[in-house]
C-alpha cells in the first residue's frame, strides 16, 4: 500500500466508521416477509420422487425372500468372494499354487481322483440332482 | 438438520440445503442475506423502501436459481452482491437528476450535552452519505462495498466484472473525492476536536 494511500484512507477512515456504525438494518416486518416468501418458493423435499411400479416391489420382494434364504448379504459376499477365487485361480494360475498342485499331482496315485471323489455322476442322477 | 446446527454451514451449504427442500436452512439464509443484501440496497439507493424492493427481487433471484447452483463456480454472497448492485444501479439509472447538495444536508439540532457525541456520530454517517451520493456511480459502488461493506478487491471485481487494478482505481478516485468534499466539514463535526 502506497504511503498516499494509506494517508487517503487514514484520512477518511473516521468518515467510514460513522458510516459502517450507521448500517441500515431491515425491519423485522420486512425480515418476516422474506422467510415467507423463501419457504414459498422453497422446492419440495426430495424424497420418494420416483414413483416405485407394483411389479418392482413384488421382485424386490423376491429377491430379499432369496437373500435372506442364502444367509443375507454377508453370505452371498462370502459366496461370491470364492467364486471370483476359484475363476481367478482357473484363469490365471497363480506360480505358487501350480508348484502345490503339481506337488499332490506326483504324490498322489492314479487312483486318488476316485477315492476323494464323493459322489459320482451316476449317484448324482440317481438322487434326482 | 435443526436451525442452531446450520450457524456453522457455509452460505454454499445452506444454499443446497435449501434446494432439498430443508425449511431451516430457508430460514438461516433469510437471515444471514437478507440484512446484506438491504444494507447494501440502502446505502446506494438511500431509500428504504426502494431497497426492501430490490433487496427482495434479489432475494428471489436466488431462491429460484438454488436448484440449479453449481458448488464451488461463485460464492452465494458475490453473487447476492452483484445481483443488488445491478438492480440498483438500473434504478439510479432511471431516476438520474437529482443529485444531494451537500450544503443542503440538514443540520444535525443543538446537541444535550449526553447526546452530543452520538448526534455527531450520526451527522458524520449523514454527511458521508451525502458525499458519496456526488460520487459518478461507479465509484460509489466501489467504495460502499470496500469501505462500509467490507469486502475484499477480488470479491468486489467479481461483484462489478471488472478487474482488481479498476478496483483500486475506482476507491481511489472515490476516496479523493470524498477527502475534496468531506475535508471541509472536518472542523464542522468535530474531527478537529479528537
Amino acid at each position: 500500500m502506497s504511503d498516499k494511500r494509506k494517508a487517503e484512507e487514514a484520512g477518511l477512515s473516521p468518515w467510514f466508521e460513522a458510516g459502517r456504525a450507521e448500517a441500515p438494518a431491515p425491519s423485522g416486518d420486512w425480515l418476516a416477509r422474506m422467510e415467507a416468501m423463501a419457504l414459498d418458493e422453497q422446492p419440495a423435499a426430495q424424497a420418494s420422487v420416483v414413483p416405485v411400479s407394483p411389479e418392482r416391489t413384488r421382485r424386490g420382494a423376491r429377491l430379499r425372500d432369496l437373500l435372506s434364504a442364502l444367509g443375507g448379504w454377508p453370505a452371498v459376499a462370502g459366496l461370491a468372494a470364492a467364486c471370483a477365487a476359484g475363476v481367478w485361480f482357473g484363469a490365471v494360475s497363480p506360480a505358487g499354487l501350480s508348484d502345490w498342485t503339481a506337488a499332490g499331482a506326483t504324490a498322489a496315485a492314479s487312483d486318488s481322483y476316485t477315492t476323494f471323489e464323493p459322489a459320482s455322476g451316476f449317484d448324482v442322477a440317481m438322487l434326482g440332482l | 438438520m435443526p436451525y442452531d446446527a446450520m450457524s456453522d454451514c457455509s452460505d454454499e451449504d445452506l444454499l443446497a440445503a435449501y434446494a432439498a427442500g430443508e425449511p431451516a436452512a430457508a430460514r438461516a439464509l433469510t437471515l444471514r442475506l437478507g440484512p446484506k443484501a438491504f444494507g447494501v440496497a440502502v446505502r446506494m439507493l438511500k431509500d428504504r423502501a426502494e431497497a426492501e424492493d430490490v433487496a427482495q427481487e434479489a432475494l428471489l433471484r436466488l431462491w429460484r436459481a438454488a436448484p440449479g447452483w453449481r458448488a464451488g463456480e461463485a460464492k452465494v454472497s458475490t453473487w447476492l452482491y452483484r445481483v443488488v448492485s445491478n438492480l440498483c444501479i438500473d434504478r439510479i439509472r432511471k431516476a438520474r437528476g437529482g443529485h444531494v447538495d451537500l450544503d443542503a444536508v440538514a443540520e444535525p439540532p443543538d446537541p444535550a450535552p449526553s447526546a452530543e457525541q452520538e448526534l455527531q456520530e450520526t451527522a458524520r454517517g449523514v454527511a458521508l452519505e451525502a458525499a458519496l451520493d456526488t460520487l459518478p456511480e461507479r465509484q460509489r459502488q466501489a467504495v460502499i462495498l470496500r469501505h462500509l461493506e467490507g469486502l475484499a478487491n477480488p470479491e468486489i471485481a467479481e461483484i462489478m466484472d471488472i478487474g482488481v487494478r479498476a478496483v483500486e482505481s475506482l476507491t481511489a478516485r472515490g476516496r479523493k473525492a470524498l477527502e475534496g468534499l468531506l475535508g471541509a466539514r472536518r472542523a464542522e463535526l468535530g474531527y478537529d476536536d479528537e
